[in-house]
């Protein structure tokens, strides 16, 4: 009774047309903002981007192993919210760096195991668990910052958004490390093959006597904990931290999620599908600013692309189905 | 013990009134200005733009899927945006202007209808692509700003009365409330909507078109959103490009909390009435007593977890 038969379905083969459509998406895409702005492929630019994208890659890595196990995070904005700005509090009392980094990733790992309480051992569906969760963490957020930014907050984390090592931004680094202990993660431990086996088919899963609960709690708090880190990273960044922090970002995730070829139902889904969704979603917005586009346009060219890739997938997974008959 | 949760499923009903009373005790406690006859109309007030929404909530949830509609607080923010642009920019006369309001809601929640329906994405993830884009919509078509231009005259439906019932709760809402309990409760259709959600297969069988009538209650979550629109515009003179935020979580908690069972094929217009009395009892009660918006959605997101959480365990056993 091992979890071994789930493995086929993983269909490793068919993940990877996806990536190479995404891939030339991006080159695409691309050539297309070059040819309307010079700017677009400088390396000041292409950097600027790079340095935008490290929050939302990292969180992206832990929502990936969410919706492959069937399950949904709406709330990771919330946390994010919350761990930025207990980051900033932090530093106004005097707690050091290497301090502040421990504040937000444990309470990003706190808030996340909350969420994975919620849905594993009250049974609430994730959807809802989450949204209801988003509220209240926004409500805490309201507490703490009481409706002001915070600003002017010490430099001492930047290294890990300016610095570079041997020519490649520290962004890189950070990416590599958690796209390599998230892969570690999934593939290379039985904690993996838990979560796919969870989200092909959870009443099997819980027959063969897989600990559901325990995998999906962790499972949310690893999701918390890169939030924390996407917070700490944030606030390295911008150096404050203000009212509207995290609003978009568990849509640009789930997209991103989305667009690299995870599916929504479960059990399957591609860590390196989502990074390219990622590279995607932000240069796109990058692009569209550098044409002249508002910003407020955002959350519509990402939902829009959420939307066509789910029409995408929706269309091919039935002409898939129809062939599977004959 | 077997006993005892179905004893108190059947009597789901009377729970919830007592939990509305409990709610006006504890908020009278909470402020002082809370019992007064003057709250009634203020209270009146306040259930058309939400109870609307929940309405069209509890019809999408009935018909299983499972149904969710996340995109209900943005297609009224779009909706709302659509009327003001008709009437302040073009000059369409403000009856028009609302028809076509209610046309464009039913259209948005025809977009859910058929990801949903026909392109079978789960409910969950397209509506919340689609709040994401029609909200995304409705601030970036107007910089984010409010618009205005809707004549003096409009004010009429939220502004005057007949013996302390505001207009927009007399006209509006209790129709429609009442047209819907009959519909769910007293009609072919509505007894077609609980068996989808009961088991689309055997509703498949004997020959209800599941997909239709599913796509149908989102298209009429639509209007409802775009009547609470024409509401809410009334009511503030002015189409807020973000009126809706919120709003998502507020209806799925009162239907939710009204009984509806989340997987479809359960739920009555009275629980959710029931329910939204509770919500809007909280809601007018915690912002009397100066508690901030931020804490009363945290309060109703609470709310939401614990009935569901509590609906989970009950049938569990």
């Amino acid at each position: 009774m091992s979890t071994e038969n789930k493995r086929p379905t993983l269909r490793a083969g068919a993940g990877m047309s996806r990536e190479l459509i995404l891939l030339g998406a991006i080159l695409v895409t691309g050539l297309f903002f070059t040819l309307l702005s010079p700017y677009y492929l400088t390396q000041a630019n292409l950097e600027q981007v790079l340095r935008n994208s490290v929050d939302l890659a990292i969180l992206s890595a832990g929502m990936t192993l969410i919706i492959i196990m069937a399950c949904i995070d709406v709330s990771v904005g919330g946390i994010l919210a919350v761990a930025a700005i207990l980051i900033g509090r932090s530093y106004q009392a005097g707690i050091g760096d290497a301090g502040v980094i421990v504040v937000g990733l444990s309470a990003g790992a706190f808030l996340g195991a909350v969420n994975g309480t919620v849905v594993a051992k009250a049974r609430v569906p994730p959807i809802i668990a989450t949204l209801g969760m988003m509220y209240i963490f926004l409500a805490v957020l309201f507490l703490v910052i009481g409706g002001r930014w915070i600003a002017g907050l010490p430099d001492g984390l930047s290294f890990l958004i300016r610095g570079s090592v041997l020519g490649i931004p520290a962004g890189v680094f950070l990416i590599a490390g958690v796209y390599g202990f998230s892969y570690l993660l999934l593939r290379g431990l039985r904690f993996g093959q838990h979560i796919y086996a969870i989200g092909s088919d959870e009443k099997a899963a819980r027959l063969v006597g897989i600990p559901v609960d325990r995998v999906k709690i962790l499972t949310y708090t690893y999701l918390g904990l890169l939030a924390g880190l996407a917070a700490v990273l944030y606030v390295a960044r911008l150096r404050n931290v203000e009212v509207n922090i995290g609003t978009a970002i568990a849509l640009e995730a789930i997209a991103a999620v989305i667009l690299g070829g995870a599916r929504i139902n479960g059990g399957v889904g591609s860590l390196l599908g989502t990074l390219l969704g990622v590279i995607f979603i932000k240069s796109m917005q990058n692009g569209l600013v550098l044409i002249g586009v508002s910003s407020l346009w955002d959350t519509v060219v990402v939902g829009g692309l959420l939307i066509t890739v789910l029409i995408f997938d929706a269309v091919r997974g039935r002409s898939r189905a129809r062939e599977g008959m004959e | 013990m077997t006993a005892l949760p179905f004893h108190l499923l059947r009597h789901r009903f009377l729970l919830l009134v007592l939990l509305w009373l409990a709610s006006l005790v504890t908020v009278s406690l909470l402020s002082p200005y809370f019992l007064q006859a003057s709250t009634i109309p203020y209270f009146l007030q306040y259930v058309p733009v939400l109870g609307l929404l929940a309405i069209g909530q509890t019809f999408v949830m009935i018909g299983g899927g499972p149904g969710i509609d996340i995109s209900v607080g943005s297609m009224l923010s779009l909706t709302g945006v659509f009327m003001a642009w008709l009437c302040g920019t073009l000059g369409v006369p403000v009856v028009a202007a609302a028809l076509a309001a209610l046309a464009f809601g039913g259209l948005l929640g025809l977009g859910n209808g058929i990801l949903i329906n026909h392109f079978r994405i789960a409910s969950l993830m397209a509506t919340l692509a689609t709040f994401f884009v029609y909200g995304g919509l409705a601030l970036a078509l107007t910089d984010g700003r409010p618009v205005t231009g809707f004549p003096d005259s409009f004010a009429w439906l939220t502004q005057a009365g007949w013996f302390g019932l505001p207009h927009q709760f007399l006209y509006v809402f209790v129709p429609v409330a009442f047209l819907a309990h009959v519909f769910l409760s007293r009609t072919r259709a509505g007894n077609h909507l609980y068996a989808c959600g009961t088991n689309a297969e055997a509703a498949r069988l004997v020959g209800v078109p599941v997909a239709r009538v599913r796509l149908l209650a989102y298209v009429a979550s639509g209007v409802l959103a775009g009547l609470a629109a024409v509401v809410n515009n009334s009511w503030f003179m002015s189409a807020r490009p973000d009126a809706g935020t919120g709003l998502e979580l507020l209806s799925v908690t009162i239907v939710v909390l009204g009984g509806t069972h989340i997987f479809g094929g359960e739920g009555s217009i009275r629980g959710t009435l029931v329910a939204l009395f509770v919500v809007t009892t909280l809601q007018i009660g915690l912002e009397l007593a100066g508690v901030s918006q931020a804490w009363q959605l945290a309060v109703v997101g609470l709310l939401l977890i614990l009935a569901v959480a509590l609906g989970q365990s009950l049938q569990r056993r």
